[in-house]
């Protein structure tokens, strides 16, 4: 049945599974990096992600350039995650009740939703393409559409950014410290509560970026939010919780699988990921990457 | 478990309910279609068959649960099949109803259930929106997809026919009371018992030698047979199967009940069922967006008073006892 399909187009699904799973990276790491350092797992994620995909949206209608409003939408989802972080979830971590962030969360994923229906109306807002970015690359007989080249080029600038901040600068450090033994660093002399909401605004910033690549392909909506929080929960479990290695290779894992399952067989596309990680539990079950003892 | 006293158990624990509680809840019941509409309380009793089984896996054993809509789902549509293309009599569907999403617990709880609290909300959240995208589209040739299972014959028990409001009231009704019962025993047995020694302390629980696995899976098995027939009741009183029923935020709208009730209480699940479908109802009088409004409310709960209404009506008591017995 495949023998008939030309080589040149299933190269281009396995690249369409490619920049797909890239966007999955930046949101399983961020939720990744949150869980790791807070120990709270996020269920607003995709919220954030919706957030940063109005910001962008509004961002390029202020200023009609595509990278203003990425850079934008980071910084507005940043803020709004630090304060998030900090009225709302702050006074959660002294009951010493990993759950109740966890349903903190939950809220703010049915209410900020309906909230941007009441202002930005019921129907998506469309992000159009960059001009310097849409078209196609040919190279011999394979197509590679740029916009999806560059979010593949983007998310690796992205993560060996990240990976440089968490390995060589002094807040990074610091963070990785407070990650593994917070009480140690909070008795070195290091505010680790300033710490958190940091880690916090970073994890969603990358939230928000993961949104704002994806504007232009799936559209602003208000209800997207719960599509991509349920991608980085399986992701997560995929690749393993609290792993920043496992988000990347669970990402791209799962974003190829749900490219190849919705080319050859379209209903299953969006069932596909559950059922990789319905595998993937019962062969390995603390995932790609984790940890024994963390799940 | 020293569970009778009130200060030891702060902490969402209380003494064991009276059974007078129980038969007054049930009069009340009795009577609750004098003073709101009739499938307002149906809605009410529905949900709280549904919280009952709930609040035994997230208030008694304190495990988090975000894909309970696929066990009411799959009671809903089993049920549904039944009376479509079978014809099943009432209690035939809602048996069916009952099976299948218990095997269902069983599944998950096998492949999931000794991960820990938050990896496990995480997972079945993930299946039940699994099963969510079966019914949407590859299953569509079977549960019509978005449109949901329409052309579900008139239910009749015994020859008296469910489609009266109030019939259909009292049918389920009778069940609500059951299963009010049982909960209540449930909850005094020495299994019962258990879950919450498990739930305040699982180190020590397992210390004292069970197998605190096992005391979840069960405890994920019971609620299952709960949210089924909750499920299966919901095709009985609507006629149809919407495709709503499997969606995460029925899964999401049962955690909201239970917080909002009062986790680890006899009564927060009717109680928190019964305030949010009044609110649900109210607010969207005036405005679709009630999501917003409930959402909300409920991290301010989540803030304020994780307890819930009964949980901290119960710790007011209690503090309030406290106070007297010193002076």
């Amino acid at each position: 049945m495949f023998a008939d399909i030309p080589w040149t187009v299933i190269v281009l699904q396995l690249f369409f599974g490619l920049a797909l799973g890239s966007i999955y990276v930046l949101l399983a790491s961020g939720m990744s990096i949150i869980f790791g350092l807070l120990g709270v797992v996020n269920f607003a994620h995709g919220t954030f992600a919706m957030l940063g995909a109005y910001a962008v949206f509004i961002a390029i209608s202020l200023s009609g350039n595509f990278f203003v409003g990425i850079v934008s939408a980071i910084i507005i989802v940043a803020v709004i995650g630090a304060v998030t972080e900090f009225f709302l979830l702050k006074p959660l971590y002294v009951k010493k009740d990993e759950l109740l962030p966890l349903l903190l969360t939950f809220g703010l994923s049915v209410a900020v939703p309906d909230f941007m229906k009441i202002v930005f109306g019921l129907i998506g807002k469309p992000v159009s393409y960059p001009e310097s970015l849409s078209g196609a690359m040919l190279v011999g007989p394979f197509i590679f559409p740029n916009y999806r080249l560059f979010i593949i080029i983007f998310t690796l600038a992205i993560l060996t950014f990240l990976w440089l901040f968490l390995k060589k600068s002094d807040l990074g450090m610091i963070i990785r410290a407070a990650t593994q033994e917070s009480e140690m660093v909070q008795m070195l002399g290091v505010n680790v509560s300033r710490i958190w909401t940091i880690g916090f605004s970073i994890g969603v910033g990358l939230a928000a970026l993961a949104g704002a690549v994806a504007a232009p392909m799936m559209s602003a909506t208000p209800d997207m939010g719960v599509e991509m929080t349920m991608v980085a929960f399986v992701v997560t479990v995929v690749g393993g919780l609290g792993s920043l290695g496992g988000a990347i290779v669970g990402g791209l894992f799962i974003g190829l699988v749900v490219a190849v399952a919705a080319f050859i067989a379209g209903e299953y596309a969006n069932v596909s990921m559950y059922f990789c990680m319905a595998v993937i539990l019962l062969v390995r079950p603390r995932g790609l990457f984790g940890e024994i003892g963390r799940e | 478990m020293g569970n009778q006293n009130g200060l030891l158990t702060c902490k969402g624990g209380e003494p064991a309910p009276r059974p007078t509680i129980v038969a007054g809840t049930v009069a009340f019941l009795l009577f609750l279609p004098l003073a709101i509409s009739v499938p307002l309380a149906t809605e009410i009793l529905i949900w709280t068959i549904f919280g009952l089984g709930f609040n035994i896996l997230l208030g008694y054993t304190g495990v988090l649960s975000f894909g309970h809509a696929a066990y009411f789902g799959l009671g809903a549509y089993a049920a549904g099949l039944a009376f479509r293309y079978w014809h099943a009599s009432v209690l035939t569907g809602i048996a069916l109803g009952i099976i299948g999403p218990m095997l269902l617990a069983c599944f998950i709880g096998a492949l999931a259930i000794r991960r820990r609290g938050v990896y496990f909300a995480m997972i079945s959240l993930a299946f039940g929106q699994m099963l969510y995208f079966m019914a949407l589209s590859p299953l569509k040739h079977i549960t019509r997809g978005e449109d949901g299972l329409t052309h579900i014959p008139v239910m009749t028990f015994f020859s008296i026919s469910l489609n009266k409001p109030l019939y259909l009231y009292y049918f389920i009704f009778v069940i609500t009371a059951v299963m009010l019962f049982l909960t209540w025993r449930f909850l005094q047995s020495p299994f019962g018992k258990l879950l919450q020694a498990f739930r305040e302390n699982e180190e020590r629980a397992k210390a004292c030698g069970y197998n605190t696995t096992l005391i979840k899976f069960f405890s994920l098995v019971v609620s299952a047979f709960y949210a089924g027939l909750a499920g299966a009741l919901n095709t009985v009183y609507l006629g149809y199967v919407p495709l709503t029923t499997l969606f995460w935020l029925t899964s999401g709208t049962m955690v909201m009940m239970t917080i909002l009730g009062g986790r680890g209480t006899f009564l927060g699940p009717l109680v928190g069922a019964g305030v949010f479908l009044f609110l649900q109802n109210t607010i969207s009088l005036f405005t679709p967006r009630w999501e917003l409004i409930v959402g909300s409310i409920f991290v301010v709960i989540i803030l304020l008073f994780p307890a819930g209404i009964m949980g901290t009506i119960q710790e007011k008591v209690a503090a309030f006892r406290m106070a007297r017995q010193k002076t």
